[in-house]
């Protein structure tokens, strides 16, 4: 027998799942990934790195801004060009804005109605109205980071190769540095609400992540000892699913929000880090659910970098000059922390600076194997004790946990 | 007051912003949700009415045979339908890979290929008729609200006829294919974005599509060329979001 979780509401993208029923037992889980591939790795083939960030933010839209930076840093270590750090703040700046953005559509519009019991944020607004405006306002706040970086909401194309199309006023920045400040209230509240759940799902053994907080030049497990992906993990493919599954040595792990805490704590900014101590002994279980609250968290980390960054810049002055590119034969892979996990862009380039060679892994792709015997585990536990509505229903709450970004998970290509 | 318009949301095959963008209406969507009920978004909603819509609006370009089935359910169980961003309207990037699609498949997933079945990307107005298409990668979200809006009231929703350069010079913005030589695809594509892409000092990327009618693409090409683009860098410019003819 056979239970089909129809396609999976309140995530990006279409996917659904089956549960496999034999003998009375859960046998086995599949999590299908049904939304057509798009073959970005074919479309960036022979195009100029010019007009490759912009086709690359296409990918997805929750998160098109670390599809834009892995994108151009990929490009950048292809061509060997170092920016400033100027630039490079100015970057992390549009992607905590990422950051806010992703994670309180995820927490306050997708999550929140599952806790509160509503089908979704519309229908919990008439009691939680409160709630719910403070998620638009941190949602929005993110988005106009995004906008300001990356020169729209969705699908910018300001953050190109060494440097931007246009840079950041000081009235701009001193807003931004205004408004972190004040938003910050509402973040450490969605850390209350979200440390009070109970966990669920599978518990993670394996955690990866870039090793720096936003990006890296290399990924870190829990060794720590920097790598390439290429070293550690593979991918194949599934007869069931357009979408790869990977694994680390052999097994699978967890990219995202409670990797990154879990791995990169110490380069929290004060206020998280002490919220991180204070529900380290929840973290630490590697429950997957809890992804929810390491996301809240990453709520407070990123209003007060925004803040710090705004400051620094300010102080300083921003003086909005590129650094000059010139293409060459070479090869670069971008590492970059999407909201939802770790995000690889790899390129080779010809001479004139054209793309030879392009592959693309996305966090849900890294994640695919995970949320499986995430899946698994609470299939097993609800079976024959829930009903089947409410088993679906909770199931679906575990793949929500991950905050798969399904959109974004198809476009992988063979290593 | 009449009852609440019926809307339905469906989602084929994209990046998600054309379905995310409505959220992105914020407060306002509250505004529309004074004349809307929504019935169906699944981004946004677990519910699934699965009766008759007033509006659809469909996003995504038709890349499955679920696709197509999502598509044509929403063609016939609505009134209105509204193809939104230019997926649905020109197929947008993943419609321009030029290879057939078992070539993609094993590009992609290696020799055995992948045996789920795919479609070659095609934007919704080549299988169904729509009563409004709306381009944009993304779209405007003003344009969504205002057509939305209009609907509601009875109006015919305005279309834009005129190219991103007219509201690049109302704004005011230096033309950066003139003055800095870069590739702008402004004089031939279809405005009512606001001239967003000049805003940040680069070319316009021609994200909604042709602009029909009088438009010269020919002129374009040879301006491009002018500027120092090689044949190749402004093809594959001109058919990266529709399928412009020079």
């Amino acid at each position: 027998m056979i239970i089909e979780i129809g396609e999976f509401t309140r995530v990006e993208g279409n996917g659904k799942a089956e549960i496999i029923i034999e003998d009375g037992e859960v046998k086995d889980v599949r999590l299908k990934i049904v939304e057509g591939p798009r073959f970005f790795e074919l479309l960036t083939l022979g195009r100029h790195y010019y007009d490759v960030p912009d086709l690359e933010a296409r990918i997805c839209a929750i998160c098109y801004l670390a599809h834009s930076v892995a994108s151009v840093m990929g490009i950048e270590r292809a061509f060997g060009v170092e920016v400033p750090e100027e630039i490079q703040l100015l970057r992390e700046l549009g992607l905590i804005g990422e950051f806010l953005e992703s994670h309180a559509l995820h927490l306050y519009l997708l999550v929140a109605p599952d806790v509160f019991g509503y089908p979704d944020a519309i229908r919990m607004a008439s009691k939680h109205g409160e709630l719910v405006k403070e998620g638009i306002a941190l949602k929005a706040f993110g988005n106009r980071l995004r906008e300001l970086i990356g020169g729209r909401e969705i699908g910018g194309i300001n953050v190109k190769p060494g440097g931007f199309g246009r840079y950041q006023t000081t009235e701009e920045l001193e807003t931004i540095e205004e408004e972190s400040g004040a938003l910050l209230r509402l973040a450490k509240r969605a850390v209350r609400l979200f440390a009070s759940l109970e966990p669920y799902g599978e518990r993670a053994e394996h955690f990866v992540a870039t090793n720096g907080y936003l990006w890296g030049e290399r990924l870190i497990a829990e060794d720590k000892e920097p790598f390439h992906y290429t070293e550690r993990i593979e991918e194949h493919s599934l007869v069931y699913s357009f979408a790869k599954q990977s694994c680390y040595n052999g097994e699978s792990f967890l990219v995202g929000s409670l990797a990154r805490l879990l791995l990169k704590s110490d380069q929290l900014t004060p206020e998280a880090k002490r919220l991180f101590k204070e529900h380290e002994d929840k973290l630490s279980t590697g429950y997957v659910s809890y992804n929810n609250l390491a996301q809240a968290i990453e709520l407070v980390y990123s209003l007060e970098r925004a803040g710090e960054i705004a400051k620094i810049l300010l102080d300083r002055g921003i003086s909005g000059e590129n650094v000059p590119v010139e293409p060459r034969e070479g090869e670069g892979i971008g590492y970059v922390e999407a909201p939802r996990g770790v995000l690889i862009h790899h390129y080779r380039t010809d001479s004139k600076g054209r793309i030879v060679h392009s592959n693309i892994i996305t966090p849900t792709a890294l994640n695919h194997a995970m949320i499986e015997e995430s899946l698994l585990k609470e299939a097993r536990v609800l079976y024959g004790e829930a009903d089947e509505e409410e088993m679906i229903g909770r199931l679906e709450e575990t793949v929500r946990a991950f905050d798969p970004c399904i959109s974004c998970s198809v476009h992988i290509v063979k290593l | 007051m009449m009852g609440k318009l019926k809307l339905g949301v469906f989602e084929l095959t994209d990046c998600g912003g054309c379905a995310l963008n409505v959220l992105f209406l914020y407060e306002r969507l509250f505004d529309l949700l004074e004349y809307y009920e929504i019935g169906e978004f699944h981004m946004a909603s677990s519910l699934q009415d699965g009766g008759h819509y007033d509006v659809a609006l469909v996003t995504g370009t038709v890349s499955t045979h679920r696709d197509l089935e999502v598509l044509r359910e929403a063609r016939n169980r609505s009134d209105y339908l509204i193809a939104l961003g230019t997926c649905a309207t020109h197929g947008s990037v993943q419609g321009s890979v030029e290879m057939p699609i078992k070539e993609k498949l094993k590009a992609i997933y290696g020799d055995e290929g992948n045996p789920m079945r795919a479609m070659d990307s095609k934007p919704v107005v080549e299988y169904v008729a729509v009563d409004l298409a709306i381009p944009g990668c993304p779209y405007d979200k003003e344009e969504l609200y205002q057509a939305l809006m209009n609907i509601a009231k009875g109006i015919d929703p305005v279309r834009p006829d005129y190219p991103v350069c007219v509201e690049c010079k109302l704004n005011e913005y230096e033309c950066v294919l003139v003055k800095k030589g870069l590739p702008c695809l402004g004089p031939i594509t279809l405005g009512g974005c606001n001239a967003v892409c000049i805003k940040s000092g680069l070319g316009c990327i021609g994200c909604r599509g042709p602009l029909p009618g009088e438009v010269n693409p020919a002129s374009e090409y040879e301006i491009l060329k002018s500027k120092g683009y090689d044949d190749e860098y402004i093809m594959k410019k001109f058919k990266t979001f529709a399928r412009w003819k020079p």
